[in-house]
């Protein structure tokens, strides 16, 4: 050792001095040492590193964990053994000249905490990100996802606990209606998560996959740093800084798009505008409603993120959108008559945000958001206008006081209108008069939250939380506690369990004709066991949810109104509404058995009932269906740079009600849908050409022609009311065929030669 | 008295060039074996004893460039991805110790984290790609600036490109550029001197061939 050197006096040392010079030209006198080194189990470790502290003497084990070597070094040493994965070990040793020591053996703990294998709370949540290695789905995954067009939300419905969905927007999960679940971006509110269009017909929903890095899906049990959604909150995290600047194009069968992304050292910018017609889509298919204005529109968006320095970003969204379109659709009034539905929609979404951490102890996160949409209706003619309006704003902070003990504090408010102003005819399509209405409301929430994350051992975290909400226009408040935890029951699998408490305004409606009911309630209880091992994931939840206060209009004469646009006039609507949801699911998606083909299975059972709006008796909602199976599949061709993907959806019929025949007081009868079959398949194929990276995509969605049927709508004959029709509630369109290319610039510079 | 301690000085000095002189000839000696030998076990072996030096000789830079460098390379190697990932932890972490001692980054300390993250990259890419490929590109732009002319920087990119599937712009036919490029600056280092870094050299030969075939996929 070097600094030794220094300490040398001239006197007395002389003798070692002389060892020490001796030590460049002659040998030394050995000392062989062997052993073994094993793990906990008494298996030999393979490559551990054994050596003399403090010197260059050693050996690596073999594959049996046995080492030998031999040292110039004498007197008490100690012997150090050292692994990857484990902690190390050593053993005091006492060198003499020339002897040999056998049979040593050092034992080494395997080290508890790996960065790969950590306790996570998954009850109730699927989290897609880039930045995890363990998560089950990636955005990238979704995109790929044949029968979803590339839809985050829509994606989510091959996940358990989702309802297929065809005739209507938004996620139905786990026996909550599309009202139930919020779906946010960087923790704000999206109020119109979807293009606007007529009932009866889905719509894309207005994000793309490649604007999040992240996308966590919850079917229960959420964190309470978010309230109001008595079933689910689908969180999208936007991405940071741009990757590079790049120039990205495309068209398809709903239009064409372009964007330009610019890097620069600690800020990007992106600007993207899409112009949308989608004549030749519903051109080549045969729709089951008739269009008589396609829909056509266009939009921009705008996207600046800054890193003012290494631990922080801004980040600043815009968008703005307008499509129109114009439907014949089946009078919900009148079984033989059509109506046509106008819709102008013009959408905003603004968003800014700042995250900063401070020394890896502290970070803060605030955001706001604005958002406008206004949509000029008309419904057989007569107005039908809407107009929402949300600002919003949260912060919240987090101590990270040690690496087992974090602490989140946090407040949000929501303010938001609603306005309408719409003409209600007493029987649409037939001049008999109409009511006028105009209705809004006014609504302030607010609401505070704590949660904790603790690992007080490496085998168990405990998140517990509670949030307090308010809302000033129900003029009430609430405490709603959170808790969720994981267990870790082996190396690769865990336990987690979630119990929650959930409130949510009455829904809009409700709120527009005047109605102020209490909050509605939904109690979580779920468990789950979940396996990860080499890219294979198996999952099993159930879960147990009850619902208390729901709202509900109590009609207690005249015959049951089917008709689901039914004035609210002058009804008693009070909380007396209840039920339940139980169920079981199943997930297993397995990327590694065969190369290149990635697969996942799921399965939802459930079990559910509920009394609420004008339901007469306490049954199976008509959006429920009590088995739901997706099975997705991809498979990728190296030879032919081609992706394949084909996913194939089923889901049991669905109940259907209606008035019983010739009853005068809210009776009903129910029957049931048939079954729901969907088989989808997408084909990419990707190439460079020169520095433009290029997919080509062709979708085909139901290529059965199932003719698939979401529910029936009713009429009864004003006149006679033992005269009723149906006609049932069919998508757009069965088959569709989607298909369009995509281009990006690979790398702007010329060359990095 | 004088004399004496003269002598003595005069010996002292020769042990401590005597010992700087064994850590630069063992370092080489470790390293250059570590670079020659394709026996993965012997790979593990040489690995290990580097790791010794680094603990042995801490306050040298070179000791933690080598032992960080030859952790990257077993974690390529490395089949199982939990014991990957810890070979570009320990990677990682010796980095640090290297840039603690050095103070200020130069074009091989930046080649060096650029090959880091490329190995963490590795380990899962298709995860991955997104936030190491951007910090490799980074790291080696900055290289770039101090140093257009190190060799390392263009066969690293060629790497990179080579194991690129050819649909998003890489294969053979698009990495051979950057081997080329590294060729005759390559040929231009000397291996004298273990504080210079030169590693690479053959791997460049070996992938100049390989991309001189023809792109089978």
């Amino acid at each position: 050792m070097k600094p030794t050197l220094h300490t040398l006096k001239p006197t007395g040392k002389l003798l070692l001095l002389g060892i020490m010079l001796s030590g460049s030209v002659a040998t030394w006198a050995q000392t062989t040492i062997s052993g073994r080194v094993v793990d906990d189990k008494g298996k030999g470790v393979a490559g551990a590193s054994v050596y003399i502290d403090s010197s260059l003497d050693g050996a690596t084990a073999d594959t049996a964990g046995v080492f030998k070597f031999t040292t110039t070094e004498t007197g008490f040493k100690t012997i150090v053994a050292s692994d990857l994965g484990h902690e190390n070990g050593g053993l005091p040793l006492d060198i003499k000249n020339n002897s040999s020591i056998t049979d040593l053996t050092i034992k080494l703990r395997t080290e508890k905490t790996h960065k790969l294998n950590e306790v996570t709370i998954t009850a109730g949540s699927f989290d897609a990100s880039n930045d995890k290695d363990k998560t089950v789905l990636k955005p990238l995954d979704i995109v790929t996802t044949a029968g979803t067009q590339a839809d985050v939300v829509k994606s989510m419905e091959t996940l358990p606990g989702t309802q297929k969905q065809g005739a209507e927007n938004g996620l139905f999960v786990r026996g909550g209606d599309a009202s139930e679940a919020a779906i946010l971006v960087d923790g704000m509110v999206v109020q119109n998560a979807f293009f606007s269009g007529p009932p009866g017909v889905t719509t894309r929903s207005r994000f793309g996959a490649f604007q999040y890095k992240g996308v966590s899906f919850s079917s229960g049990g959420y964190s309470a740093r978010y309230g109001q959604a008595l079933s689910s909150v689908l969180e999208l995290n936007s991405l940071d800084l741009a990757d590079k600047s790049t120039v990205n194009l495309g068209i398809n069968m709903a239009g064409v798009y372009a964007s330009g992304t610019k890097l620069w050292k600690n800020s990007s910018l992106d600007i993207g505008a899409n112009y949308n017609n989608l004549s030749p889509f519903y051109g080549i298919a045969n729709t089951n409603f008739k269009f008589y204005d396609v829909p056509v529109g266009g939009g921009g968006n705008l996207r600046y993120a800054w890193k003012p320095n290494k631990d922080g970003i801004l980040k600043i969204t815009a968008n703005g959108s307008y499509i129109s379109s114009g439907i014949a659709m089946p009078n919900p009034q009148s079984p033989d008559s059509s109506l046509n539905y106008a819709t102008k929609n013009t959408d905003i979404f603004s968003d800014i945000s700042y995250r900063q951490m401070f020394k890896n102890k502290f970070s803060l996160y605030t955001a706001a958001s604005y958002s406008y949409d206004y949509n000029d209706n008309s419904w057989g003619g007569y107005p039908y206008k809407e107009t929402d309006q949300r600002a919003q704003y949260r912060i919240e902070g987090k101590w990270y006081a040690t690496s087992r003990f974090s602490l989140l504090a946090g407040t949000e408010m929501q303010h938001y209108s609603i306005q309408r102003n719409a003409f209600l005819p007493s029987t649409y399509g037939v001049d008999s008069g109409y009511t006028k209405m105009d209705q809004s409301f006014t609504e302030t929430q607010t609401a505070g939250f704590l949660e904790a994350d603790y690992t007080p051992v490496y085998w168990l975290a405990i998140r517990p939380g509670i949030r307090y909400e308010h809302s000033a226009l129900l003029n009430q408040s609430g405490f709603a506690p959170r808790m969720s935890l994981a267990i870790k029951t082996g190396d690769n699998s865990q336990v987690s369990l979630a119990y929650g408490l959930f409130y949510q305004d009455a829904d809009n409606n409700t709120l527009l004709w005047g109605y102020r009911p209490d909050f509605q309630q939904a109690v979580h209880y779920i468990a789950n066991w979940q396996l990860n091992k080499n890219d294979r994931t198996l999952r099993i939840e159930g879960y147990y949810k009850t619902y208390n206060d729901l709202v509900r209009e109590a009609v207690t004469n005249g015959p049951y109104d089917a008709n689901p646009y039914h004035s609210l006039a002058g009804l008693d609507i009070n909380n007396s509404g209840y039920g339940y949801a139980t169920g079981a699911e199943l997930f297993w998606r397995d990327k590694k058995s065969i190369k290149n083909f990635d697969y996942w299975i799921s399965y939802s059972y459930i079990d559910t009932r509920r009394l609420y709006k004008n339901y007469v008796s306490e049954v199976t909602p008509d959006f429920i269906a009590n088995h739901n199976l997706s099975l997705v599949a991809k498979y990728f061709i190296d030879k032919w740079q081609t992706n394949v993907s084909a996913t194939y959806s089923y889901a049991s019929g669905r109940p259907s009600y209606y008035p019983t025949s010739g009853a005068t007081t809210p009776e009903w009868s129910s029957t049931t849908t048939p079954d729901y079959n969907n088989l989808a398949l997408t084909i990419s194929y990707l190439h460079t050409f020169g520095r433009w990276f290029t997919v080509f995509y062709l979708g085909i969605d139901n290529i059965t022609n199932a003719h698939n049927v979401f529910g029936y709508r009713y009429y009864t004959d004003p006149g006679n009311n033992t005269v009723q029709y149906r006609s049932p509630v069919v998508p757009p369109l069965y088959r569709s065929i989607f298909f369009g290319v995509n281009m990006s610039l690979t790398q702007f510079a010329k060359d990095e030669l | 008295m004088k004399g004496f301690i003269l002598l003595i000085s005069a010996i002292a000095f020769a042990v401590a060039t005597c010992t700087a002189q064994d850590f630069k000839s063992t370092l080489k000696k470790t390293f250059d074996e570590f670079e020659n030998t394709q026996d993965q076990a012997q790979k593990t072996q040489l690995s290990n004893k580097l790791g010794l030096i680094a603990k042995k000789w801490n306050n040298e830079w070179t000791a933690h460039y080598y032992y960080a460098f030859s952790q990257a390379v077993l974690s390529y190697n490395e089949k199982d991805k939990t014991k990957a990932d810890a070979y570009v932890d320990e990677a990682e972490k010796e980095f640090d110790d290297m840039k603690s001692i050095q103070g200020k980054e130069n074009d091989e300390t930046y080649v060096l984290a650029a090959m880091i993250a490329n190995a963490r990259l590795a380990v899962n890419p298709s995860n991955r790609w997104q936030k190491y490929g951007k910090i490799f590109s980074e790291d080696l732009q900055k290289a770039k600036e101090l140093n257009p002319d190190n060799p390392r920087i263009y066969y690293l990119q060629g790497v990179s490109k080579f194991h690129t599937p050819k649909m998003f712009g890489g294969g053979k036919k698009n990495s051979l550029p950057y081997f080329e490029k590294a060729e005759p600056l390559f040929a231009k280092e000397s291996s004298d001197d273990i504080a210079k870094p030169y590693w690479g050299k053959n791997e460049n030969q070996y992938f100049l061939a390989q991309c001189k075939g023809d792109d089978k996929e």
